[in-house]
């Protein structure tokens, strides 16, 4: 007890009151800074491969010889489908499947966002393990377009003599799924929700044949034409979407097998030469957060992610002398590795950063850095409470106002509160109040009350104190208006979520126009409005309202980031980055410094970030707008549902606070 | 067609004038479409009642009659199964699905007890004995997996004399079957896998096979006054092979790439050179023996055969045009039936027998019988809390069927059944025509679901249900708890019309499901107990310093110290005084 009393009444230090913006800073650039040292030795681990069963790179692999003259050969026949229509294509592909013996079925499917229409159809093969029993199946994926755009011409081929080199073994002891999406994104999407039976039977055909729990899923893309190409190394993609990873097992297991058994080198987030320094690595954890905080679908496996599916995608990239056997040969080796596993992966890291294709930093040395972003908001928020529990700093000695008077059981509190501050404060005494400290609250204190006097006395034994009386005082706060005033702010948000998800592309960017200069008017307006609609002579809403606006907008934002860091690390760390000045900014009476705090509140607000990191990173602003209408509606992105939700009313109230200034 | 007909009939024949004899075995094999191989295996061995209960065991095995007795137990199905049988492939299943069981280990019998508890106590003791027996966790089938159906199936035996049976039904989909349940199988033979048909069983080839099922049928069958009885025993093991599997030899087995010589290429496509090759399907049927795919030889016939015409011991099902050879130094005869399209063979007692197929151009090609009924069975949803069953029922003949459809859930799926639906895509009528459901108790009992519907000709019925899954308890998770948990495979059985018009039924079996359920990081408590057995010891060590720690004042202590003290002290210790 009498540490809680004591902390308490550390409340009215005029020093504590002064630390919590300077912690609040401090915070995040801990935060910051903290990233900064992931890629050090001393922070990250080596991988290793945690699942016993998978015993990566102990089998031979045999994928070669007259497999090579037919993979070939199929590979002529894919690049002849290259102009034919999508039905043709399906037909083709689904025969050559039917001459291996296996079960053949395809699936259309139609999206439409943002006014365009994405119909195409899948093409899938199952391989039933030959003692297997249909519980458990992984599934092999060769998108017909990759990423870029490109037709996957041997990927495809090789997909295709895969499966008909995996139907003569007879250690299958899970079914195989041979997958080829119509595209690399959507395609994959369409699949697996009709899988799992979470699809619309209006515009994506249900699946006629399927399988049992699907356990992992690789995906190869390599557009080599029909001369081949010989590619240099392995890109490794495991992005999910909404920033989901895989498990690190498999991610391990594929960097093992290529690396150390077929002796290709594995890359990942498109760093094509990494050195192992330190700048290398600290640009791999960047691109990664970025990609992860964006959570967009970044290859046909992203899809499965959310599934708990397991999924990677193998890329080739470079010119070198691996050619496509040698990528057959670690496909084979991985699938061997999937077969022999007896549970679903589980064992291994779900929540990672990679720093190289062998190292990576793991959830617990990483979330300390955002978590502690997320808590500068959340000691501005209870700042931000505290002040407001007080009246104004100084008393003002000419009010004629009486000041108002303290309940009778609150003034039984204070005054204990008030005797130990003078404690603290006084040092001629306190060591014989320290000493018989049990005596005064047997001893009932007597409390003068000066009604004209900004100042109180109490006693506490013999000794006696003058004090201000603005710290025994209780201020009421107003909940109403700045609680309504918050949530409404965050449910405008609503309107620009569901405007950017549903306009046509024809029209999406001049709504991003539209919205990058509005949403600068819109809290000058509001601030204009609020002002005016009330009362001039009371000036709402006031420096106390004020606060409490702030302190629930920051304590709303510390709540959602620090919740969202534990799900998609990358995102809450940035945008938490682009909110930390928001919880320094305040009311000014000062026009020039409105004016300032304005302009610089207007440079980072979420659609000038968004248009300066399309600047930086060099996409068009319409592609960014219209995959983001196609994440939200195909893939389930809720990225857009962050930044208006919790970024934007966050940004805005805090704009919105300080345009109160101009007024 | 015909040579389906035909061969119906000729199993009917069969089982008719073979009804009397006292052991007989058969060896059936049918090529399949996709170079695969169906060998159906049937052993039958007759005791006669009287002989049965004095415990005089001549072809019935002592082993299996005994634990009979002792359970009670008047019919008994026991079947072993591995893998899957595609029925769009392969047409119609061995012996229209009646001796064949899900995946893993399914049992049922009627055993005579005068009440419910009684019946269960020795169905306890059945399988008990038959885990041992057949080195199966058969043992397991505890109450939670036992149901009692009501429907889905009917004694083949007259039991005109027995009183007061019940019906136990119990499963394992998660039971491996290997070849520690093969041995004991063929112990219970009269000639034990040392001659007959039975000398081809081979472990490694039988469960290397696309599709096997070991099946156990003991059951009464009496004259038609119900006098005069015999206990018959089938034995019977279907599988279908994949010849160039198969033919494999057991110190390769690897499916190495073959060379390109081997292959046939494409001729006809532009690309088509030294380095591609579009492989052709060369249309033949491939050569085989019985030889290269058992991976041994036919050790002549098994002396204790029941001699006479139609007896033969070795049958095969092709067209005529389909060259065999014999290969053998002993005495046999071959006999053509149905059209030509059966051949069946005497084997010689004490000499090898082969049959030797070369590769074949056919014309006619392999006709197979179409199924009555297609089934399969997925889990829908995702998640960990609850998820929906989905189960597809397609009637392609030009009948209405009627099937009842039964369902062996694990108490900790619990199904919803007021969100069971049937839905016919040709007809809005419903298709449900009765329904038995016994809900589960925790722990205690698994759901037991049964329906009888009508699936109208040339239709897909849908059946859905959600269930929602339990938390089991810590010790309850198995080793690999997060594989997650298999659901027994549905059971449907074909009620009218029914076109082997004898007592073994029509039946088909879907596909066990793989139940993913919350599973804990069983690491976790090991965590727990080091971080509690940390805080224990820390508390500990500060309340047992206070508890013997004498405390004495500052003035109680001697006054002596500093170095004087110290070293009197160890000049104390040197001189061994205290």
């Amino acid at each position: 007890m009498a540490l809680i009393s004591s902390l308490l009444a550390l409340r009215r230090d005029a020093r504590v009151q002064k630390l919590p913006p300077y912690l609040s800073a401090l915070l995040v650039i801990v935060g910051v800074a903290w990233l900064f040292a992931l890629p050090l030795d001393s922070y990250s681990r080596r991988t290793y491969v945690s699942e016993n069963a998978l015993l990566p790179a102990q089998v031979h692999t045999y994928f070669g010889g007259s497999e090579h003259n037919i993979f070939r050969a199929y590979r002529h026949e894919v690049a002849a489908l290259a102009d034919s229509s999508v039905a043709d294509r399906s037909k083709k592909l689904a025969d050559i499947f039917r001459e291996s013996n296996l079960k053949v079925a395809s699936q259309k499917y139609t999206y439409s966002a943002a006014n365009r229409t994405i119909d195409n159809e899948n093409v899938y093969a199952i391989l039933q393990g030959p003692r297997a029993d249909a519980t458990e199946a992984i599934v092999l994926m060769a998108a017909w377009k990759n990423m870029d755009n490109d037709i996957n011409y041997s990927g495809v081929a090789l997909a295709l003599s895969m499966a008909r080199y995996f139907k003569k073994w007879s250690l299958w002891s899970k079914d195989i799924i041979i997958l080829i999406p119509g595209d690399s994104t959507s395609g994959s999407q369409a699949w697996v929700d009709a899988y799992h039976d979470a699809h619309d039977p209006e515009t994506i055909q249900s699946l006629p044949i399927k399988s049992g729990a699907l356990q992992g899923a690789v995906a190869v893309d390599y557009p080599a034409g029909p001369w081949g190409h010989r590619y240099d190394k392995l890109h490794i993609v495991y992005d999910g979407t909404n920033g989901q990873l895989p498990n690190l097992d498999l991610f391990n297991t594929a960097v093992n097998i290529a690396g150390g058994q077929m002796g290709i080198a594995s890359t990942l987030q498109r760093m094509w030469s990494h050195s192992d320094s330190y700048r290398d690595r600290l640009q791999t954890i960047f691109r990664s957060m970025v990609s992860q905080g964006l959570g967009h679908a970044t290859g046909p496996h992203s899809a499965f992610i959310p599934y708990h599916v397991d999924a990677i995608t193998l890329k080739t990239v470079g010119d070198g002398y691996h050619d496509e056997m040698g990528l057959g040969r670690t496909v084979e080796s991985i699938f061997r590795s999937l077969n022999n596993l007896l549970e679903h992966l589980h064992q291994s890291f779900f929540f990672y950063l990679l720093l190289e294709a062998k190292r990576f930093v793991s959830i617990g040395t990483y979330l300390p850095s955002a978590m502690l972003i997320a808590a500068s908001f959340s000691i501005m928020a209870i700042a931000k409470w505290v002040e407001s529990g007080r009246p104004s700093s100084v008393p003002n000695p000419a009010s004629t106002k009486p000041p108002p008077k303290a309940s009778d059981s609150k003034a039984k509190d204070k005054p204990t509160e008030g005797t130990k501050k003078t404690d603290a404060k006084e040092p001629a005494p306190s060591k014989q109040a320290s000493s018989d400290s049990k005596q005064p609250k047997t001893e009932k204190e007597e409390k003068e009350k000066e009604d004209s006097s900004t100042t109180t006395t109490l006693q506490s034994g013999s000794s006696k104190s003058i004090i201000p009386k603005a710290f025994t005082s209780i201020v009421s706060r107003p909940f109403f208006f700045p609680l309504a005033l918050v949530l409404a702010v965050h449910l405008s948000g609503l309107v620009p979520l569901i405007a950017f998800n549903h306009f046509p592309d024809t029209e999406l960017l001049a709504l991003f126009r539209t919205a990058s200069n509005l949403i600068i008017m819109v809290p000058i307006f509001c601030a204009f409005a609020i002002r005016w609609s009330t009362n001039m002579d009371v000036a709402r809403p006031t420096p106390q309202e004020n606060n409490l606006i702030q302190c629930f907008s920051l304590l709303f934002l510390g709540m959602l980031l620090s919740t969202l860091a534990t799900i998609n690390f990358s995102l809450a760390f940035f945008v938490g980055l682009a909110c930390a000045p928001l919880s320094f900014v305040r009311e000014s009476s000062d026009y020039i410094t409105t004016g300032i705090l304005y302009g610089g509140l207007a440079v980072i607000n979420p659609l000038a970030v968004a248009h300066l990191a399309m600047k930086v990173g060099g996409v068009e602003i319409l592609d960014v707008l219209v995959k983001a209408s196609e994440g939200w509606h195909v893939w389930g992105m809720w990225t857009q549902v962050v930044v208006w939700l919790v970024w934007w009313p966050a940004w805005n109230v805090a704009a919105f606070v300080v345009a109160l200034g101009f007024f | 067609m015909l040579s389906f007909l035909s061969f119906l009939v000729f199993n009917a024949l069969l089982a008719c004038s073979l009804a009397s004899s006292d052991y007989h075995e058969r060896l059936l094999l049918r090529p399949l479409p996709q170079s695969t191989l169906l060998a159906s295996f049937n052993f039958r061995s007759n005791e006669t009642s009287a002989a049965f209960e004095q415990q005089n065991f001549r072809y019935f095995p002592r082993s299996l009659g005994q634990i009979l007795q002792h359970a009670h137990t008047k019919e008994l199905h026991l079947r072993f199964s591995v893998g899957r049988w595609d029925a769009e492939s392969w047409g119609q299943r061995p012996w229209q699905g009646a001796r064949e069981g899900g995946n893993g280990v399914e049992l049922w019998a009627w055993i005579e007890a005068d009440s419910d508890d009684e019946a269960f106590a020795r169905w306890q003791t059945l399988v008990n004995s038959l885990s041992g027996l057949f080195c199966a966790s058969l043992n397991f089938i505890d109450a939670t997996r036992t149901i009692r159906p009501v429907m889905a199936f009917e004694p083949e035996g007259d039991h005109r004399n027995a009183t007061n049976l019940h019906l136990l039904h119990g499963t394992l989909p998660h039971e491996v079957v290997c070849t520690e349940n093969l041995t004991p199988f063929l112990k219970l033979l009269p000639c034990k896998g040392k001659a007959g048909i039975s000398s081809l069983l081979d472990g490694h080839k039988l469960f290397d096979a696309s599709f096997q099922t070991m099946a156990i049928d003991v059951r009464p069958v009496c004259d038609t006054q119900g006098q005069d009885c015999l206990l018959e025993m089938d034995q019977s093991v279907d599988m279908v092979l994949d010849v160039a599997r198969s033919k494999r030899p057991q110190d390769n087995p690897i499916p190495r790439p073959v060379p390109i010589e081997q292959i046939e290429c494409d001729t006809s496509k532009h690309y088509n050179g030294h380095d591609t090759c579009y492989p052709l399907n060369k249309g033949t049927e491939p050569s085989w023996s019985l030889k290269e795919i058992f991976g041994r030889s036919l050790k002549g016939a098994c002396p204790l055969t029941d001699a006479g015409p139609g007896s033969e011991t070795l049958c095969i099902n092709t067209p005529p045009e389909r060259d065999i050879h014999i290969e053998t130094d002993g005495q046999f005869t071959e006999s053509r039936s149905s059209a030509d399209t059966m051949r069946c063979y005497q084997l010689p007692i004490g000499s090898d027998f082969d049959l030797v197929l070369p590769e074949q151009q056919m014309s006619t090609g392999l006709v197979l019988p179409e199924p009555q009924l297609y089934a399969a069975r997925s889990i829908n949803g995702h998640g960990q809390e609850r998820g929906s069953a989905q189960s597809v029922i397609t009637n392609p003949s030009a009948r209405g069927m009627e099937v009842v459809y039964l369902e062996s859930l694990p108490w900790f799926m619990k199904p919803y059944l007021h969100t069971l639906r049937a839905h016919v895509d040709t007809d809005s009528e419903n298709p449900v025509r009765e329904t038995y459901y016994r809900p589960a108790v925790d722990r205690q009992r698994g759901s037991h679901l049964e329906i009888r519907m009508v699936v109208p000709p040339a239709s897909t019925l849908t059946l859905t249900y959600d269930f929602e899954k339990a938390i089991l308890r810590y010790t309850e998770y198995p080793p690999d708890a997060n594989r997650g948990f298999d659901a027994a495979p549905a059971v449907v059985r074909v009620l009218s019309p029914n076109t082997m018009g004898d007592r073994k039924g029509i039946y088909l079996r879907t596909t066990p499901l793989l139940l993913s359920l919350p599973t804990p990081d069983f690491s976790m408590p090991y965590n727990v107990i080091i971080l509690t057995s940390t805080v224990m010891a820390l508390g500990f060590g500060n309340i047992f310093n206070l508890v013997v720690r004498r405390f004495v004042g500052a003035h109680e202590v001697p006054q002596t110290g500093g170095l004087k003290a110290i070293l009197q002290a160890k000049i104390a210790r040197l001189t061994g005084r205290s």
